[in-house]
């Protein structure tokens, strides 16, 4: 049935007379504050002092508990009774658990119980937990949604269309959980896109403490360069790869004060899953570059890929080990890195290598993991394909570092 | 399925199309005319939709081309769900669109959009009693900030063809 | 007090503070780029991130100016609040980073001295810290306008 257009009107009239009232709601200062956080022009001052209030927070309870506790008790108590009571001063073993019998410090010694159990708990602990606290106090304040609708437009804008933001946020803290996040992406497409891309340039919590704890003056450039191959390579491997990304929904909390037991119950999920999964590989990781150390498989790795590393990256080939160590852990890789004796412009482009190359094991495994969901093909698939880019952006991205610098005369 | 966007000019509907599609947005002309339009794809409940964002249209009384192009897409996509985005500080404006969408035949979603800025404006919309009067999803959004979207979308398989008679006949036995 | 009255004042006040925060912004970046320690009284102008402290004061200042106009309304007020929690933050993140280097000792004490504890406290302070006490004046605002908040929640 059709009616005509003022019996249309009327009927409008008629609803909007029952339904609309004129003068009694009024914007609060919440949502008054909402619309400024997601506006660009506002929103970006505003991330930064959100951003600002991480570092701040971070290194101000990672330099408390890292400098301030655990450098002592590992350095002045730890360290010289393990040398003093550990037998066979000399011997492989030795070697491998304790490292350098002369070492001064946890750091420099190299072993699994000195440097192992340092960077795990020394270092990376404290980090974590300041990362992981600061995070979800953001998430439950409802702040975090925002940043991503704000990052989310800002993506738009220069093409990288229907982003994941979350995955990405995740994936700051450990890529596992990241990684493991993107399934909530709607394609193909999106999901190997935003795997990849995290897997290669995303640091993760422990990795960006140790940067933090122990690099911070090159913190900055390190983040923004791979940022900058976060969104040059997102944008080539979205051009390249066949198939759609649709936008990603979010829901919208409004503000609220986040309640002490919901954050510290969250807190204590995350850094007890970082106990079960981070310490032993770091122990790991350091028996095994050890091993491969007393077997000659480094300084033969060393010799091999030299030539590679000094003239194509510009780092020094006693980065080997702590490239391998990499495998396992990129914490205890920066940690190991920072120990090396080089120019800074080497030590950035070195950590900046650490982070480009291979995920370590744990996202190598989730990634394999979530390639199985289709088969043997979805896991050569996913392996094969990132692995692929990988390998480009490691040789393009790492290489281009190199470049800038010879070309400031610095390399 | 296809969904047509459609709502009056300068009432975040682009703004809402981004939210709502991703990549692989194209821009084309719609035959025979030099009306441009853009189309995207969406997923509901894992299935790809395809998403069109209709050219701005006052009424469906076409008096300039886009609108007589926006009347055309309606015609040649018979089997769409239309999701009607309305300017909740104009609702009346936008109701009358949407009326005539419904009676035309098509599910109506309606997009309150801009809410917040009806908020601003001290405009109290009773949503319950809206959605009472004419039986088709009505869901609050802020294009700008993506809040509601999500709800939108989830609403959007609700959409059923309703009688017109019976909104009538709805809003007489209550006043 | 008169209600009008009341947001001429604070839209006054926070007009002359948003000068303030504004001006030591550019400061705190000029000295930033320069790479430049200043004492200045009680204050200190040093420090690594001084540039992206002096960045978030600078913008801070702006969103303090913007509000200035029509104080009355609830959008012009939420500029000042957020302006006021940028503030905040770097302020708040100091005073914790203050209070965790006044516990730990130096040399091989673990814990400080009850005379190092107290004198981890005395000035010279980063400017926000300064700035700190007179952004509270916000609250005062934000809070007179509570009551018309807590009907106009959301609705869900």
């Amino acid at each position: 049935m059709e009616c005509e257009i003022d019996e249309r009107w009327k009927l409008v009239d008629r609803i909007a007379e029952e339904t609309v009232t004129y003068g009694d709601g009024k914007t609060t200062l919440k949502d008054a504050i909402a619309e400024l956080t997601v506006k660009p022009l506002t929103g970006l001052p505003i991330a930064l002092a959100v951003l600002y209030g991480f570092w701040s927070f971070f290194s101000a309870f990672a330099g408390f508990f890292t400098d301030g506790f655990f450098v002592r008790l590992f350095d002045n108590h730890w360290l010289p009774w393990l040398q003093g009571v550990f037998p066979g001063k000399g011997s492989w073993y030795y070697f491998i658990l304790v490292g350098d019998p002369a070492a001064g410090n946890s750091f420099e010694a190299f072993g699994m119980l000195t440097s192992g159990l340092f960077v795990a708990i020394g270092i990376v602990l404290p980090a974590i937990t300041a990362f992981y606290l600061y995070l979800i106090i953001l998430e439950d304040s409802g702040y975090m949604p925002r940043l991503a609708v704000l990052i989310d437009t800002l993506l738009h804008k220069i093409g990288l269309h229907g982003f994941a933001i979350v995955p990405m946020i995740l994936s700051l803290g450990c890529n596992v959980p990241g990684v493991a996040a993107t399934r909530t992406l709607q394609t193909k497409k999106q999901r190997f896109m935003m795997i990849t891309l995290l897997a290669i340039f995303i640091p993760c919590g422990a990795q960006l403490g140790v940067i933090f704890s122990l690099i911070p003056e090159f913190a900055g450039i390190i983040l923004l360069y791979l940022l900058i191959g976060f969104i040059f390579f997102g944008f080539i491997l979205h051009k390249v790869i066949p198939g759609k990304s649709p936008e990603i929904l979010i829901d919208i909390p409004p503000y609220r004060t986040p309640s002490l037991e919901n954050v510290s119950k969250k807190l204590w999920v995350r850094t007890k899953g970082f106990f079960t999964t981070a310490i032993p590989f770091v122990l790991l990781g350091v028996g095994l570059v050890n091993v491969l150390y007393l077997g000659g498989v480094i300084d033969w790795l060393a010799e091999a890929l030299g030539p590679l590393l000094t003239t194509w990256f510009g780092v020094p080939k006693e980065t080997v080990g702590p490239l391998v160590a990499g495998f396992l852990r990129k914490d205890l890789a920066v940690a190991q890195l920072s120990a090396i004796e080089m120019t800074k412009y080497q030590l950035i482009s070195s950590v900046v290598l650490v982070n480009l190359y291979f995920p370590c094991i744990a996202t190598f495994i989730m990634m394999m993991k979530e390639g199985s969901e289709r088969g043997v093909r979805g896991v050569l698939e996913i392996l094969g394909g990132s692995l692929l880019v990988l390998a480009t952006v490691l040789f393009i991205w790492g290489g281009l570092l190199h470049l800038i610098w010879i070309m400031m005369g610095v390399a | 399925m296809k969904l047509l966007l459609i709502g009056h000019p300068n009432v975040g509907k682009s703004v809402l199309f981004n939210r709502l599609t991703g990549a692989n947005v194209t821009e084309s002309n719609y035959p025979g005319t030099t009306v441009d339009y853009t189309k995207g794809y969406m997923q509901i409940d894992g299935e790809e939709v395809e998403l069109i964002d209709v050219p701005g249209t006052f009424s469906l009384d076409p008096k300039d081309k886009a609108e007589e192009v926006a009347v055309k897409m309606l015609k040649d996509n018979e089997d769409s769900i239309v999701i009607c985005v309305i300017d909740s500080t104009k609702i009346e404006r936008g109701l009358y669109l949407a009326l005539e969408i419904i009676e035309m035949g098509y599910p109506v979603v309606i997009a309150l959009n801009m809410w917040d800025v009806a908020k601003d404006k001290d405009i109290e919309i009773d949503l319950q009693r809206l959605r009472e009067l004419l039986g088709v999803p009505v869901v609050p959004t802020i294009a700008v900030s993506g809040w509601g979207v999500k709800e939108l979308v989830s609403k959007i398989k609700d959409a059923k063809p309703r009688d017109i008679s019976k909104i009538e006949s709805k809003v007489e036995g209550t006043s | 007090m008169d209600e009008n009255m009341k947001d001429k004042i604070g839209g006054l006040y926070f007009g002359v503070f948003g000068i303030v925060v504004f001006l030591v912004g550019i400061l705190e970046i000029g000295l930033g780029v320069l790479n430049k320690t200043v004492h200045f009284g009680p204050l200190i102008f040093s420090g690594y991130f001084m540039l992206w402290r002096g960045a978030i004061l600078f913008f801070a200042g702006i969103f303090y100016l913007l509000s200035v106009k029509k104080f009355s309304d609830v959008h012009q007020k939420a500029k000042a609040m957020v302006a006021s929690i940028m503030i905040w933050i770097i302020a708040g993140t100091q005073i914790f980073s203050i209070i965790l280097d006044s516990i730990i000792g130096d040399g091989s004490r673990w814990f400080n001295t009850w005379e190092g504890f107290l004198s981890s406290y005395a000035p010279p302070y980063i400017p926000s810290i300064i700035l700190l006490p007179f952004t509270l004046v916000v609250a005062y605002y934000v809070l007179s306008n509570k009551d018309t908040d807590e009907k106009n929640e959301m609705i869900e």
